[in-house]
């Protein structure tokens, strides 16, 4: 009673209060929901994008995989939130979720067809799911909107390589050049069109331009090496490959082609100690134990020959030439069968001495 | 004098082993002369068949069970005295003439232990023997020694070149041995003789002959005789040997020799008493005819006749031919005939390219008859029979080649009969590691040497490894909360809560701005807006014949919670009624109004206007902080700033007194810092309204 008593003489001196209203009209109800729902979206909108500015860290961070799912937050928030798309979109390429990537820049597109940096996006993907004239056209659209981008130019260029476009891959990778002369890898790029043209000392050439833009590509003297194996210039194929070795003493290609080399060369010992080389620099490089079976083939130990075919194989169930030695192998080894469907599997990624293996041998 | 000791242990232990020959004098066996004599008797027996075989051997004939004879004589001897050198070789001899090669080697080794020099040609068979285990060098120093130290070796020339050929062709063939795999075949053989596997074209069917047990009574020399026994080739294996039905098989040696490339009619040969005759045999349903011996023209009685086939246009016979005047054994021939029907097989034609100065063997010809096999011992046999290749070119045949090694051994290996895809073969070999005699192998073919690849790699494209990505991301985004709140209230009036219609204007604090002026509900008093959350605002209340009214409210940041109300009392404008004006600021310490003052004042200038009898005392107050002198002094100094402001504004004077209380009329506890703000103020008293 004395407590009422006060608050109301409090409320006279004070003259008025505030309190929250616990009882409302219908209509006051009605308000206060509908003004709770701007609410809501406002807070939804404010979470979006503070989960798309935390993707935005991870992905700075290399986390890309929880930078896609913040950004998938932002776009559940807000689903016109472009920025969010594109962001999503270009995180899936780097991790070679292509059909991901091109899933979420076509949704970017179809809601704005002017956000010019999704088509170059998008074409990776395409790309990257060997959809290659989906990948051109969206190159195309790229270069319409900025037409001396070289990354644009230069990814087109690669796309027409694996397209087996060589002359028009020349003419991008030309354009590169002409951009941006200093860059070594569009030269050796050029190089690999003139010798899938068949053009090697055309390659050679732009190879050597390469080395002398950046002398500390590795990459680049295997390149000279493997396309001087090709020319039969063995001793220049091995100056090439230590070469390579020189620059980057863990680079395992260029011992696995310098074995091949040497293997070529009749210098079996010497190839047997550039696979073991190469398989302890990357354990998990196939060629390195498809090419050793080789050379266990030729010393006659045709069981550790199946065993490193079949690490080949376990790796890399591509590797054509682990399946036609592992063929030799089993041949070898007395099971027929089993040799015959290993040379047939050769057969199948295109060695032609698979088909002839499998057709003189097993077709009775 | 323990060392000594154990030395002469040693010495006579060693003494002892080492076995002496012990000829075959009766001054050797006083105490047993007629056991001497029985033993004197075999081997006398013995040797007859000896020199007979021994004969024969040499004169390249069949040696027939003469050694097998000679060795049951030697082995009642050789129980009396196993210790005679010329004994022990003369039954390694009969061993190595019975194929039994692991027991030959046992006695001629024993006999060179007893006396190397016993018999010339010990070293003639430990050649052999050495031959046949590929010790090539060491047999190829027993011939020599063999050449060196007989004098009547020369009469051996031809089979001592050959031999000493066969070592040479052996190391020439043993270093590029053939692409294949010789195997035996289990499931076909037996630990007798199982011979010439031929087979149907497409490899399906097999007969071979054997010797293994059947219901026949064994010969003279404890062997059976030789059946026909068929087998097919089910899921990759043989099947188990059937013997033939019918009267293809006989109580004599029925040996099969080929099948027709149409698989319909088959040649063997039958030997009955020291007589061999071919026989041709046709298919009728399931079963063999009873065979038909070959015209006289291929079945001599002269001759021994064996191991024919048929040549690809089915109207040549070749065969192998032996009689007592050839010198060189069996020798391959062939009959031809002009008519199918008549079957008049002509008289035979020599091979002489085919043809050796040693046993020529079974042959086999092609379905296309461009390639013929035989075996033969000599050519270049690289020891016994050996499996040869010749070729059909310009009407003749070639000289035969060695097919090679392993198909070929120093043993004998005969009797080729190929699939006709000639990725299989199946041959007969004595070979070591077999099940017993002559055994069946399948030969099968690697097909080219196979030559494993090596692959190289690169990075073609600089991308693959240097990614020219454009990964730039879009920028981050500020963040803001903007959420509203309801506020909602009513304007009653203070003494009888009767709802007044009043004007009320919201202030945005932070920017002194008016934002919001509305009017609450003439009738109900009520009003009802939204405003941004989390902001602090003023808010200011006025309605005719009440004083004016004004506050400062915060709004809580934050969207859950997004309504506030507030109840406004108004208060009538009666004289005396005071009212805190608590939007006035000043300095801290000095009586100078601050900027945010402007609109409470202004408010105020306003209400006097509105109510032009109005007259009011403008009071400062403060805290009890400081004396109570400075006090009142900066309240009454305070007082005259707002009265200043007023008639700036252009209120009468006359209407407006100031007055200072210092800290006399608090209205809260002075002992809190909250009571302290509340007595820190600026208020207004209605001195008159009339």
């Amino acid at each position: 009673m004395k407590k009422t008593l006060l608050f109301s003489l409090l409320s006279l001196l004070v003259g008025n209060y505030f309190a929250q209203v616990e009882t409302l009209s219908l209509k006051e109800k009605a308000f206060k929901d509908s003004i709770a729902q701007i609410n809501e979206a406002a807070n939804a909108s404010a979470e979006g994008k503070e989960a798309y500015n935390r993707g935005i860290s991870l992905f700075s961070e290399k986390k890309t995989l929880d930078a896609i799912k913040e950004f998938e937050k932002a776009i559940v928030s807000d689903p016109k939130f472009l920025a969010a798309y594109f962001n999503k979109g270009v995180a899936e390429n780097e991790l070679g979720m292509y059909l991901a990537s091109a899933s979420t820049l076509n949704k970017l597109i179809s809601i704005d067809s002017t956000y010019n940096k999704a088509y170059f996006q998008r074409a990776r993907a395409f790309q990257g799911l060997n959809e290659f004239d989906a990948a051109e056209k969206n190159y195309e659209k790229a270069l319409v909107f900025d037409p001396n981008n070289v990354k644009v130019i230069y990814n087109y260029g690669v796309l027409r390589f694996m397209q087996k476009e060589y002359k028009d891959a020349i003419i991008k990778f030309s354009k590169c050049i002409q951009i941006d002369p200093t860059s070594a890898y569009y030269y050796n790029d050029r190089g690999s069109c003139y010798r899938m043209l068949g053009d090697l000392p055309k390659a050679l050439v732009e190879y050597e331009e390469a080395t002398k833009r950046n002398s500390n590509l590795a990459f680049v003297y295997n390149n000279i090496g493997t396309t001087k194996k090709k020319m039969k210039d063995y001793p220049g194929a091995i100056l090439a490959f230590n070469k390579a070795i020189s620059v980057d003493s863990k680079f395992h290609m260029a011992y696995v082609n310098r074995g091949a080399t040497y293997f070529t060369q009749g210098k079996n010992n010497e190839a047997e100690k550039d696979f073991n080389q190469a398989i302890q620099i990357a354990p998990n490089y196939s060629p390195a134990y498809a090419n050793l079976a080789s050379i266990l083939i030729a010393k006659k130990d045709f069981q550790k020959a199946l065993e490193n075919a079949d690490i080949a194989i376990s790796i890399d169930k591509y590797n054509s030439t682990a399946y036609l030695n592992r063929g030799i192998a089993k041949e070898m080894l007395r099971d027929m069968k089993g040799a015959c469907e290993d040379w047939f599997k050769a057969k199948e990624l295109g060695v032609e001495l698979g088909k002839n293996y499998f057709t003189t041998n097993c077709n009775n | 004098m323990k060392f000594l000791f154990k030395l002469f242990i040693v010495l006579s232990f060693h003494f002892g082993l080492k076995a002496q020959n012990v000829d075959f004098k009766s001054s050797n066996f006083k105490t047993d002369k007629e056991g001497f004599k029985k033993a004197e008797a075999a081997i006398e027996q013995g040797n007859v068949y000896f020199d007979k075989g021994t004969k024969l051997l040499f004169e390249v004939k069949d040696v027939k069970g003469n050694f097998h004879f000679a060795l049951k004589s030697y082995e009642i001897a050789q129980a009396f005295n196993p210790s005679n050198a010329l004994l022990n070789f003369k039954i390694g001899a009969c061993y190595f003439n019975n194929l039994n090669y692991d027991k030959a080697l046992t006695f001629l080794l024993k006999a060179k232990e007893l006396d190397p020099n016993c018999d010339p040609f010990l070293n003639y068979y430990l050649g052999r023997m050495s031959q046949l285990e590929g010790k090539l060098e060491e047999a190829l120093s027993y011939y020599t020694k063999f050449t060196v130290e007989y004098k009547k070796a020369t009469e051996f020339t031809k089979f001592i070149d050959q031999r000493k050929k066969e070592c040479e062709n052996a190391k020439k063939l043993m270093t590029s041995p053939l692409r294949v795999w010789v195997d035996n075949v289990p499931e076909l053989n037996s630990d007798k003789d199982d011979i010439t596997p031929t087979i149907s074209v497409d490899g399906g069917d097999m007969l071979f002959s054997s010797k293994r047990k059947n219901e026949h009574l064994m010969d003279s020399i404890g062997e059976y005789d030789f059946e026909i026994y068929s087998s097919t080739m089910e899921k990759g294996n043989w099947s188990a040997p059937k013997k033939l039905i019918g009267d293809i098989n006989t109580n004599v040696d029925d040996v099969v020799n080929t099948i027709s490339y149409d698989g319909t009619m088959l040649l063997m040969h039958r030997s009955v008493n020291n007589q061999s005759d071919i026989f041709e045999s046709k298919l009728l349903g399931a079963n063999w005819s009873t065979p038909e011996k070959m015209n006289a023209n291929i079945s001599n009685p002269k001759y021994n006749d064996r191991f024919a086939c048929y040549n690809h246009t089915g109207y040549k016979i070749y065969f192998i031919r032996d009689n007592e005047e050839a010198e060189n054994g069996y020798q391959a021939v062939y009959s031809g005939m002009e008519s199918k029907l008549r079957r008049d097989y002509a008289t035979t034609t020599f091979l002489d390219v085919l043809n050796s100065k040693f046993n020529e063997g079974p042959m086999y010809i092609t379905i296309k008859g461009d390639v013929l096999y035989l075996a033969s011992q000599g050519h270049g046999s690289m020891g016994g029979y050996d499996i040869f290749i010749s070729k059909f070119v310009q009407g003749q045949w070639t000289a035969p080649v060695n097919l090679g090694y392993p198909i070929n051994s120093p043993y004998d290996d005969f009797f080729y009969s190929p699939t006709v895809n000639g990725k299989f073969a199946y041959i007969t070999s004595n070979r070591p590691g077999g099940a017993g005699g002559y055994d069946i192998y399948k030969v099968t073919y690697w097909g080219a040497d196979k030559t494993p690849i090596v692959s190289t790699e690169d990075f073609l494209i600089s991308s693959v490894l240097q990614p020219v990505n454009d990964n730039a991301i879009e920028s981050k985004v500020d963040v803001t909360r903007k959420f509203l709140t309801v506020f909602k209230g009513n304007t009653i009036d203070l003494l009888n809560s009767q709802p007044v219609g009043a004007t009320i204007e919201i202030t945005d604090n932070a920017t002194g701005k008016v934002i919001e002026t509305f009017k609450s509900n003439s009738a109900t008093g009520k009003f009802i807006i939204t405003l941004p959350s989390g902001k602090n605002y003023g808010i200011a209340v006025k309605a005719e014949n009440y004083l004016f009214h004004s506050e400062n409210f915060d709004l809580p940041d934050g969207g859950e919670d997004n309504i506030v109300s507030k109840t406004i009392q108004l208060k009538n404008v009666a004289v005396g009624n005071t009212i805190t004006l608590t939007n006035i600021f000043f300095d801290l310490g000095k009586a100078t109004l601050r900027m945010e003052s402007n609109a409470e004042l202004d408010r105020l200038v306003k209400l006097l206007n509105d109510a032009p009898k109005l007259k009011i005392e403008i009071a400062g107050h403060t805290d009890n902080t400081g004396s109570a002198a400075m006090n009142e002094n900066l309240s009454q100094q305070r007082a005259i700033a707002v009265v200043a402001y007023l008639l700036s504004k252009g209120i009468n004077s006359t209407r407006l007194t100031a007055k200072g209380y210092g800290s006399k009329r608090p209205i809260a506890s002075n002992e809190t810092e909250v009571g302290r703000q509340q007595n820190r103020r600026t208020e207004f008293k209605i001195t008159s309204n009339s």
